[in-house]
């Protein structure tokens, strides 16, 4: 019985990392990273910096998905860890602890995106030179399409996350050598 | 997001797949260009500038383009609704990305390009106009965002024209002390509207201003969320759009 609790709060716990966002992570990857994060489980938040206020001393972030997400407000001071990762639009984990009824964050870090195994992170001068050289490369949009319609990198084709999903992979490259970069609206 | 379709894609047996992390806000922020679909150009709620010679926007245009040559561009920058998504496009393209560039350093956030330019779109079948050019006015409208109570609505409540809404100022005390308040508002500082919600009438439509809009959205999203009837201003109150008159300490 005693496993019953802890099995619902890895649940919890999973769906709050499958956040959508360009840090959206896989369940089974995660998992081992879940562990620390259990005992305390009701004191982090994870989700997107929704907005921060120097003024009144408060940060906004929004929790879960879709119909089920929420935006839960926290006040920080001078003694916030990590004030610098509140910043509106990033993915960050916030612990904090309860006064008067109301929440204090006390450390605030980035969520880092976790990359499948066997893919790897390429940075913007980089992809710069593979345009300047003219590499052989599909560049792909996973965001929505109205965002793709509205600004993309040269070249880009749109395959939004649900789309891929459903199998219209089939506009990427039949040749499975070739390389293949995808991007979304970053951490930030 | 993308890497979720990384990982997809290594599924699929695609052996070299690399995830551009930093997305398309950071390509945009190292200077480097980007485009836009047809469609958006076609019915987006956009500014789209021609940058080439006025004659050559007399011979051809895009449909709905406004004709701004690139020598002019810096003398009209004022005109351009600073958070409007603007498209780009001249004949040149080093000349495009320099505008690109020009946008972007005055402050702009979405700043995109025609793909091909003017031949680009041509070569599209996408829709042109020829002939004078009538007015290089630009008029740009911001569609309210959720949430969002429109300037003309917040200014009526203020001036006490609708008895039906609630202001707050959710700026702080000192702030307010200092510069003033608006006619027929309260000021509930940020970081008490939770603990001061008691003091708001449930049967009415409550209205949120900061400064800028960062509080007031924050606030809204909290008001929201207990059940008020609320919406919020998204402006600087500082531009002249929102000449809502002020008690001054």
């Amino acid at each position: 019985m005693q496993n019953h609790p802890k099995k619902f709060f890895i649940f919890g716990i999973i769906a709050l990392l499958a956040l959508a966002g360009c840090a959206a992570e896989k369940p089974q990857e995660t998992a081992t990273a879940v562990k620390p994060a259990v005992e305390q489980a009701e004191n982090v938040l994870k989700g997107k910096i929704a907005g921060k206020s120097n003024k009144a001393k408060s940060i906004s972030i929004v929790v879960g998905k879709g119909d089920k997400a929420k935006t839960v407000m926290l006040k920080f001071d001078d003694n916030t860890k990590g004030i610098e990762f509140a910043k509106k639009g990033s993915a960050a984990i916030i612990k904090y602890d309860v006064k008067d009824g109301e929440k204090f964050a006390t450390i605030i870090k980035p969520k880092l995106a976790k990359l499948p195994a066997g893919v790897t992170e390429i940075k913007t001068e980089e992809l710069r030179g593979l345009y300047e050289n003219h590499a052989d490369m599909t560049v792909i949009d996973a965001r929505p399409a109205s965002r793709y319609a509205q600004a993309r990198l040269p070249g880009a084709i749109s395959i939004p996350v649900p789309e891929m999903k459903m199998g219209k992979e089939t506009v990427l490259p039949a040749n499975k050598e070739q390389l293949l970069v995808f991007y979304c609206g970053g951490p930030t | 997001m993308s890497t979720t379709n990384a990982g997809l894609a290594k599924k699929l047996g695609y052996k070299n797949v690399r995830v551009y992390l930093e997305g398309e806000p950071a390509w945009s922020k190292a200077g480097y260009p980007t485009y836009t679909s047809k469609g958006y150009i076609d019915t987006g709620n956009i500014v789209l500038i021609d940058i080439r010679a006025s004659h050559k926007a007399v011979e051809g245009r895009i449909k709905r383009a406004v004709s701004i040559p690139y020598d002019d561009l810096e003398d009209r920058i004022d005109d351009i609704p600073r958070n409007a998504p603007v498209i780009l496009y001249s004949d040149d393209q080093e000349e495009a990305t320099d505008a690109v560039d020009d946008l972007r350093s005055d402050g702009f956030k979405h700043v995109a390009l025609v793909p091909g330019n003017y031949a680009g779109w041509v070569s599209a079948g996408g829709a042109i106009e020829i002939g004078p050019i009538a007015s290089t006015e630009i008029r740009w409208q911001r569609i309210l965002g959720k949430g969002e109570v429109s300037v003309a609505d917040f200014k009526k409540a203020t001036d006490g024209g609708d008895p039906n809404v609630f202001v707050i100022d959710s700026r702080t005390k000192e702030e307010v002390a200092e510069l003033g308040i608006f006619k027929n508002t309260t000021n509930i500082p940020l970081d008490e509207i939770t603990s001061r919600m008691n003091e708001l009438p449930k049967d009415k439509k409550i209205y949120v201003h900061c400064s800028t809009g960062a509080r007031a959205d924050m606030a809204y999203q909290e008001l929201k969320k207990n059940g008020f009837d609320v919406k919020f201003l998204l402006l600087n109150i500082e531009e002249a759009e929102c000449d809502c008159e002020i008690l001054r300490p």
